[in-house]
């Protein structure tokens, strides 16, 4: 019986010691406190610091709690170097190549990526219903091309997430074709993480403070915005803009007031790169579409670090205007780029 | 103590014993696991369901139908021929995890040989229902039971769990780096990206847990008096080739009677046992002191196993499948029998079989769920369906790219259908409460159903509505409206509109009636373009 209650006194000196070890654990792990709302420097400057939307702009706040590693890599968005298309549209049947020639138009994937950087895309994979010759998701060769451009100017990683609606990512990923893409380009795809969303504050929001954002796309050296170019029933066009709401939680509240809350969005997190996907796009049913008589074979590739200007260019190929499209209007108005393609430079490529 | 021959061999025999039971309950948690919407594994993930001779027999008696499964069942069957209740002692899950969890000192009292009877009366009672179509009392078969405890409490719960744990982890910035890299490549692939969640699960866990608990009157208490399975099994065990057997070398020590885990080795019969209740664990050949003990091979000499002074009479045979037809009368009379409850929506595909014939309420559907949409239904569609699935859209939806459960449903009760027909079957049918529904009754903006309605001509359509403000100005709106002919019921909309609490658009039985006026006048259908035609040969059934 002694024997026994000595086991016993030893493990009762055994369970205190753990919950000490719980408790400094629990002490450490309650500094990152997720309930703050974060916040994120923003760039003092647009690429657009010419133009006097852009004085409009509030001084960025001092974050409470910086995200993870946020603040030293976010470099203010390069200004359109010389000699190079502010905006460049190449046309042609093979979506690899007009990617390619795209990209190269306007100073190449060097010009957005450093050696060693982590690199995220953002395509759209709304829903796993169907693949993507209906023009719901992005085109996966347009994906795939830009993560071996990525991986060839150096980033030594890149990954490529989005947040379905309809079904689950795993099927989503795999039905749209883009998992096994990116996957044989040497990309990763994402499960996006539930733990990794966070209240982050909107310096410049007008309609929105804050809203649940996934803090990789913020801390992420380079962000690439690559939507499909479709319909959209209550947007009117699905583009740039509209696609980052795959990267926040709470979706269904952004849809009262669209157009000044996706612009908010776009103001906290500022892809430095939109490849706009219009090969196949869908006119009309969107965003899921379904009928292939809606898809229209437009084989171009839109590319731009002004995510309004490439929205505003993708407009006109459904015969509509930036303007049209309340949330490329609105974050005009907020200086996040301009609506007017013919202040700039715009290379048209045939590949 | 020296351990003479036989006792070491016994010996290595139980720890062979202990070997495959472990592996089997880890195959079973691990069909479990592995299997998921992308893969069903439908041949495997329903492996001892199939094994199960139980709930084989019963669903191709109830649903009059020959089960691919009655060829592993009969292995099972085969196996018990042969050796006895080796399945209960040595395959089982439910059974291995009895064993585990137990009191370490058995209580001295257990109750009465007769209540044996139990087993075998309740194992009467399903197959009387069998045959008069029913399967509601599988709820108490050991698979389906241990299937559905995992599946809806003890699965979640450690997902949840691990899941919560990581994101108290994640709260601290530094730690993202190796976090990431364990959530990609453990948690992630393991427990998927949805939380299961069942509203029935803390009740379900409580059954089991009372079947734990029972351990601590009588060890094995289960598979002693309730199983419905062991009756079965043991009723063949009379008849099985290799027997345990007592002989003259018996010392009369008793040693062997103490571990019995059934009970059944009886000191006043010159400790033997009886056939139907052994479950060859072997654990009596250990304890003996000598040879007296041995699991021989009965012919030539073989006679069925002795009578017993608990097994059922002809009246009380007769009495179990009398109660068992007049408890199917009694709950035959049920409303459901009648009319299908507004909110019964079942899998797709369901009303094209016998489903309330075939389902053995496995709940191998909840668990493939990828939306966690299936859930366990306790009275919703009467006492007779109890533990079957029913599709309950604001927590999940029939997803338009998933057939998964289908594909893992061990007796067909939700058949096989191809993704494109799966597409097509009808399973409820959308309302909006206009009440309630955003645009309609606050004039906000608002299309997420018409947005997330999967159909290729979308079964909700968005309506030009003119709308005062609330300053008097008039203005345009969408709003929704379901167009009846074309909405499957697949519940997508109402799992994502953004009303609070109940949705404003909901799913309900589907009607017969119709077709609308919309659909009288309508044209002609479009014609498939050859871009369908060529994207087919590309992807095949996937389209």
């Amino acid at each position: 019986m002694s024997e026994k209650a000595q086991q016993r006194a030893l493990t009762r000196r055994a369970f205190v010691r753990l919950m000490a070890a719980a408790g400094f654990g629990t002490a450490l792990a309650s500094c990152g406190d997720a309930s703050i709302p974060l916040s994120r420097e923003l760039p003092a400057t647009t690429p657009l610091a010419t133009r006097s939307a852009a004085a409009t702009v509030p001084p960025a706040t001092t974050p409470a709690t910086p995200p993870t590693g946020a603040p030293a890599t976010e470099a203010p968005a390069p200004a359109t170097p010389q000699g190079v298309a502010y905006l460049a549209v190449a046309r042609g049947t093979d979506p690899k190549a007009i990617t390619r020639a795209a990209v190269a138009a306007i100073g190449g994937m060097e010009r957005f990526v450093k050696s060693g950087n982590q690199v995220i895309i953002k395509p759209n994979i709304c829903v796993d219903y169907r693949t993507y010759e209906y023009g719901a998701t992005t085109n996966p060769d347009v994906v795939a091309t830009l993560v071996e451009l990525c991986l060839a100017a150096g980033a030594r990683r890149v990954r490529v997430m989005d947040l379905p609606f309809g079904g689950s990512p795993e099927s989503a990923y795999a039905r749209s074709g883009i998992a096994d893409a990116v996957e044989a380009a040497g990309g990763e795809m994402e499960i996006m993480n539930d733990a990794k969303f966070r209240v982050t504050k909107i310096p410049q929001g007008q309609d929105i403070a804050q809203w649940p954002v996934y803090q990789d796309v913020l801390t992420a050296d380079l962000l690439i915005d690559v939507p499909i170019a479709k319909h959209h029933s209550l947007a009117r066009l699905s583009l740039a803009g509209k696609n980052l709401m795959g990267v926040v939680q709470n979706r269904g509240g952004l849809h009262a007031n669209l157009g000044q809350r996706v612009a908010d969005l776009a103001s906290l997190v500022r892809p430095r790169l939109t490849v706009v996907d219009a090969v196949r796009t869908l006119m009309d049913s969107g965003p899921t579409g379904g009928n292939l008589d809606d898809v229209r074979l437009t084989n171009a590739v839109i590319a731009s670090h002004d995510i309004v200007a490439a929205d505003a260019y993708a407009a006109t190929l459904f015969g509509l205007e930036g303007q049209d499209i309340a949330y490329v209007k609105a974050a005009a108005a907020m200086g996040l780029g301009t609506l007017d393609l013919t202040a700039i430079r715009i290379e048209e490529i045939a590949a | 103590m020296k351990h003479s021959g036989p006792m070491k061999k016994a010996r290595a025999w139980r720890r062979v014993r202990h070997a495959v039971q472990i592996l089997a309950l880890l195959l079973f948690v691990a069909l479990l696991i592995y299997a998921n919407a992308q893969s069903p594994r439908r041949f495997w993930a329903d492996l001892f369901a199939r094994l199960d001779p139980l709930t084989m027999l019963t669903a191709s008696l109830a649903g009059r139908v020959l089960l691919g499964g009655l060829i592993l069942a009969g292995f099972t069957l085969l196996l018990t021929l042969l050796f006895g209740r080796l399945w209960c002692g040595w395959l089982c899950p439910l059974g291995t995890l009895l064993e585990w969890f137990g009191p370490r000192r058995a209580r001295r009292k257990a109750p009465p040989q007769r209540w044996r009877l139990a087993k075998v009366l309740l194992l009467f009672a399903i197959l009387g229902a069998a045959i008069f179509g029913n399967q509601s009392l599988l709820i108490f078969d050991p698979i389906t039971i241990l299937n559905r405890t995992l599946t809806t409490a003890v699965w979640p719960a450690v997902r949840y769990a691990v899941v919560q744990g990581e994101a108290f982890l994640y709260r601290l910035p530094l730690l993202w780096g190796p976090l990431d890299a364990l959530h990609n490549a453990v948690v992630q692939p393991i427990f998927q990206g949805v939380q299961p969640i069942f509203a029935l699960a803390p009740l379900l866990a409580l059954f089991a847990a009372g079947l734990v608990a029972l351990n601590w009157w009588a060890e094995r208490f289960w598979c002693r008096y309730l199983c419905p399975l062991g009756g079965l099994l043991g009723l063949l065990s009379r008849l099985s080739l290799v027997r345990r057997e007592v002989n003259d070398a018996c010392v009369q020590c008793g040693r062997c009677a103490h571990p019995c885990p059934t009970g059944t080795i009886d000191p006043g019969d010159n400790y033997r046992s009886d056939p139907a209740e052994c479950i060859v664990c072997l654990d009596c050949l250990a304890d003996c002191q000598g040879e007296g003990i041995g699991f021989r091979w009965q012919p030539p000499h073989w006679r069925p196993g002795g009578l017993q002074e608990y097994d059922p009479t002809r009246r009380q045979v007769l009495a179990a499948v009398g109660a068992s037809v007049l408890g199917i009368a009694l709950t035959g009379v049920e409303p459901i029998a009648q009319r299908q409850p507004a909110t019964m929506i079942r899998p797709p595909g369901a009303t094209l079989t016998d489903f309330s014939a075939l389902c053995i309420r496995c709940g191998a559907c909840f668990r493939i769920c990828p939306t966690q949409g299936l859930q366990p239904s306790l009275f919703e569609g009467g006492v007779q369906n109890v533990m079957t699935p029913r599709l309950v859209s604001r927590l999940g939806f029939c997803d338009f790219g998933c057939n998964a459960c289908g594909g893992v449903c061990p007796t067909g009760a939700i058949p096989r259908l191809a993704l494109e027909e799966k597409q097509r079957t009808v399973i409820g049918l959308a309302r909006i409460d206009r009440d309630r529904c955003l645009p309609w009754a606050y004039n906000i903006p608002c299309i997420v159903c018409e947005e997330t309605c999967p159909l290729a001509d979308k079964a909700i359509q968005l309506e030009q509505v003119q709308v005062l403000s609330d300053h008097g100005q008039a203005g345009a709106l969408q709003g929704p409206r379901v167009v009846k002919e074309r909405c499957i019921g697949c519940g997508v909309c109402e799992s994502k509109c953004p009303m609070g609490g109940e949705a404003a658009i909901r799913v309900f039985a589907p009607t017969a009636a119709g077709p609308s006026l919309g659909a009288i006048l309508r044209q002609p259908p479009r014609q498939t373009s050859e871009v369908l035609e060529s994207a087919k040969v590309r992807h095949g059934d996937s389209l």
